[in-house]
């Protein structure tokens, strides 16, 4: 389904993606990304300077409405990694409005973590390029199940809530990495379409329909 | 958790990202290190649009080709097909409004098709990042006019704080200009390709221009030539001209009156003893510019080619400019082809002046010399003087070898009246013919009897004594015995110049010899006996513009007895030098 290419210095591709992943400091951004291009672990823990990004050359088959295989092409991956301490907060928010999809990542081990995942759609919705970014969300370190403190049923009604996709997965064994990005990725390409395809006054529409499941989730907050 | 959410709003307030300077200096390498890899993808990218740009660029052109139609017909906008009425009519699309045919419609689903020109667009749009920038625009309506990404802000910023050096970044890619204008170009694909083909159009008419540019500069250059040719035929009329002067030979009407007077005895005086040494000296001369063998060779050869010779004279200093330009068309005398010219200038009678000057040798047949000499020449001795132009072949210690001569009578110039000079192109002759061609040669000196007489004119001899000085009269000059000159030659004439005060001059000649029957009159009208005091009379004798000898009466106690004593003739024994068989 997806290869990679070793030539990742020509011009020789179709689409050129910019994705982004943030959340917390030691949620594991930098080793999800590293499993992700080079497929391999690194369990030292080294905190990210400011910011960094990494490159893979990957290939995209759309599916036709028939279920044939469609098209294929070449998309050029730049994978933004940010630094999730307080002192980077303000260089690594300027990036956001650069970036064409989100990864919000969490630890699963980490109870706080989970809590500040509407801190930094916050974030998101202030500082992406548009109001309603194409974002998917990763519960990471899911091979400590004798640590967990995410269960799966609280991710998955606040991932619903928002309306974004939830993976759970392993920088150590590599588990649903792939899908995660692949599922980005493809949310990108579609919003590709629709951008182009359709005119402005459905994109108001779309702002309004956010704007709008934004609301009932303040009153609950208030009731609280 | 309400300190959680404070402590996020407060870290919302200290938002400034183009500030690098509160990091530490090994994090500002690092971040630096970041954006400058981050440029370099860009730079990758931005060439792979500017690509893209060109293709859809050319696919425009190619599918916007106007060709003229009859009116009412319809075709498709694409591939210019004929488009039918009822069947094969084709569709409106939905982006350019044009009229298109099926098979260049590309069809997404039922009711969702495009033209092959706003499908290329909108496949470009997409894998250009337009879309992105345009969703940008949206919500950052601020910085519209600037594409530049965070990363591009960062580095310029850093560069004003300079803390390290870092590599200049490279400027920023060319993106296209505000939604505004993208939205326009989406709207009217035609109008885009309507663009390039004006600008093909002027660029065509900038050739044609261009063209119209070299025909000027090739008249132009007609115009040059043709000034050319006229300024060629107006020297050929010009040296036609030349030519034309020097053949011309004034005729002077010969008065003849019928007297005769008794003969005096002979008298020799201290001049005439002078004047037989004078031609003395030109006799041994003259012996040592010809040899016998040249003479007897020199006949039997015809000279060719001519001589271009400038003159002027310059009253103040009273020196006769004679300047050589060249020679043409000479003829070979040497049996090895070869040619090396130069100009023997002198002026004769050689017993008058003392000048005799030569040029460089040059080589071939055409030789240019460009030498100007200077003589000094008195103002009175200017019409008598002759110049004689020589051209010989020089062989080293051999002897030379002689190409032809020519003689230029100074009288025939003009060149007192004026200081502007005369450009002549003589003719080369060949050397004096000699008679019965025998080998001797001998000079003889033969003594010509003169008589000349100076009366006033009748009617005024009634007159008083004073009137009777001032009164116009005649001289008249009478050559006798002219059947001792016969020998010499028969085409031999007479030519007398009276010197007068004031640089005035009376010329006249005389008629062939061999015409007269004895005796050759000369007469000098329209001068006083005042004048007469301060005059000089001499008499040349030329054999076809060659002169032969030249006498002179100045001094002698003869012409002052006729300078005292109107209406007595006097004698005179002039003594002339002239080769004889």
């Amino acid at each position: 389904m997806f290869s990679s290419s070793s030539t990742m210095t020509d011009g020789d591709y179709d689409y050129l993606i910019k994705l982004l992943a943030l959340g917390d400091s030691g949620v594991g951004k930098t080793t999800f990304l590293y499993r992700y291009t080079d497929n391999k672990f690194n369990p030292k823990f080294i905190t990210t300077v400011g910011i960094d990004f990494r490159e893979k050359r990957v290939v995209y088959t759309t599916n036709s409405p028939n279920g044939t295989t469609g098209k294929t092409f070449k998309v050029h991956l730049q994978l933004w990694d940010t630094a999730g301490q307080e002192r980077f907060r303000s260089l690594t928010t300027a990036f956001f409005r650069d970036a064409m999809g989100f990864l919000l990542m969490f630890d699963l081990t980490s109870q706080q973590s989970f809590l500040n995942v509407r801190n930094w759609m916050s974030q998101l919705q202030a500082n992406a390029y548009c109001e309603n970014p194409d974002i998917v969300l990763v519960g990471n370190k899911a091979d400590l199940a004798d640590q967990r403190e995410v269960q799966e049923k609280q991710a998955k009604e606040l991932a619903d809530k928002y309306g974004i996709p939830y993976f759970e997965t392993s920088a150590a064994t590599g588990s649903e990495v792939d899908k995660a990005v692949v599922t980005l990725l493809d949310l990108v390409m579609k919003r590709m379409e629709q951008c182009v395809e359709k005119p402005s006054a459905d994109a108001n529409t779309s702002d309004g329909s956010s704007k709008l499941s934004a609301a009932p989730a303040q009153q609950k907050k208030c009731a609280c | 958790m309400k300190l959680e959410q404070k402590n996020w709003e407060d870290r919302k307030n200290d938002f400034c990202p183009l500030d690098l300077g509160l990091f530490q200096a090994l994090e500002r390498e690092r971040v630096l290190e970041v954006l400058q890899r981050d440029k370099a993808l860009r730079t990758i990218d931005a060439d792979r649009v500017r690509r893209l740009r060109v293709e859809l660029h050319g696919l425009c052109l190619q599918t916007s080709r106007i060709i003229s139609r009859p009116f009412g017909q319809r075709s498709c906008a694409r591939c210019q097909r004929v488009l039918g009425k009822f069947w094969d009519c084709g569709s409106v699309c939905c982006g350019c409004s044009h009229r298109i045919c099926n098979r260049c419609q590309v069809v997404r689903s039922a009711h969702d098709w495009k033209c092959t020109v706003c499908h290329a667009y909108r496949e470009f749009k997409i894998k250009s990042g337009e879309w992105f920038l345009e969703q940008q625009a949206k919500k950052f309506p601020s910085v519209k006019e600037n594409s530049e990404t965070t990363g591009d802000k960062m580095l310029q910023s850093y560069q004003r704080l300079s803390f390290i050096a870092v590599v200049p970044p490279t400027p920023p890619p060319f993106y296209n200009p505000p939604s505004f204008n993208r939205l326009e170009e989406h709207k009217k694909p035609f109008t885009k390709s309507m663009e390039n083909l004006v600008a093909s159009v002027s660029a065509h008419i900038k050739k044609l221009s261009k063209s119209q540019n070299d025909l000027s500069e090739v008249a132009g250059q007609l115009t040059v030539d043709h000034g050319h040719m006229m300024y060629s035929r107006r020297k050929s009329l010009s040296d036609g001209a030349i030519n034309r002067a020097l053949c011309k030979v004034p005729s002077l009407p010969i008065l003849s009156t019928a007297q005769s007077t008794s003969t005096s005895t002979l008298c020799l005086t201290d001049d005439d003893v002078s004047s037989t040494s004078a031609y003395s000296d030109d006799q041994r001369d003259s012996n040592s510019s010809t040899g016998m063998d040249s003479v007897l060779f020199e006949n039997t050869i015809s000279v060719t080619g001519e001589i271009e010779v400038v003159l002027a004279y310059n009253n103040r200093t009273s020196c006769l400019e004679i300047t050589i330009k060249a020679c043409r068309n000479l003829m070979f005398r040497d049996t090895k082809k070869k040619c090396h010219p130069y100009v023997n200038v002198c002026l004769l009678p050689k017993k008058c002046h003392n000048f005799k000057m030569k040029t460089a040798v040059r080589k071939g047949k055409n030789p240019v010399y460009n030498e100007t000499f200077t003589c000094v020449l008195s103002a009175d001795l200017l019409s008598s003087a002759v110049l004689q132009l020589s051209v010989w072949h020089s062989r080293g210690l051999k002897r030379r070898l002689f190409l032809g001569e020519t003689l230029i009578r100074l009288a025939d110039m003009d060149l007192e009246d004026t200081d502007s000079q005369r450009s002549l192109c003589c003719k080369l002759n060949p050397k004096a013919p000699q008679l019965g061609g025998d080998a001797e040669l001998q000079f003889t000196s033969v003594l010509l009897l003169i008589q000349a007489q100076f009366h006033t004119l009748p009617h005024n001899n009634t007159q008083t004594h004073g009137v009777l000085l001032g009164a116009p009269g005649q001289l008249t000059v009478l050559f006798t015995d002219v059947s001792k000159l016969l020998s010499v030659s028969k085409t031999a004439h007479f030519e007398g110049i009276l010197c007068l005060p004031g640089h005035r001059e009376l010329v006249r000649k005389t008629s062939a010899l061999k015409k007269t029957d004895g005796s050759i009159r000369m007469s000098f009208s329209s001068l006083s006996q005042q004048e007469l005091q301060q005059a000089t009379l001499t008499l040349n004798l030329w054999e076809k513009n060659c002169l032969l000898t030249s006498a002179r009466l100045h001094k002698e106690s003869s012409w002052q007895h006729l300078q005292r004593m109107p209406g007595v003739w006097q004698e005179f024994n002039l003594q002339l030098q002239v080769v004889q068989t």
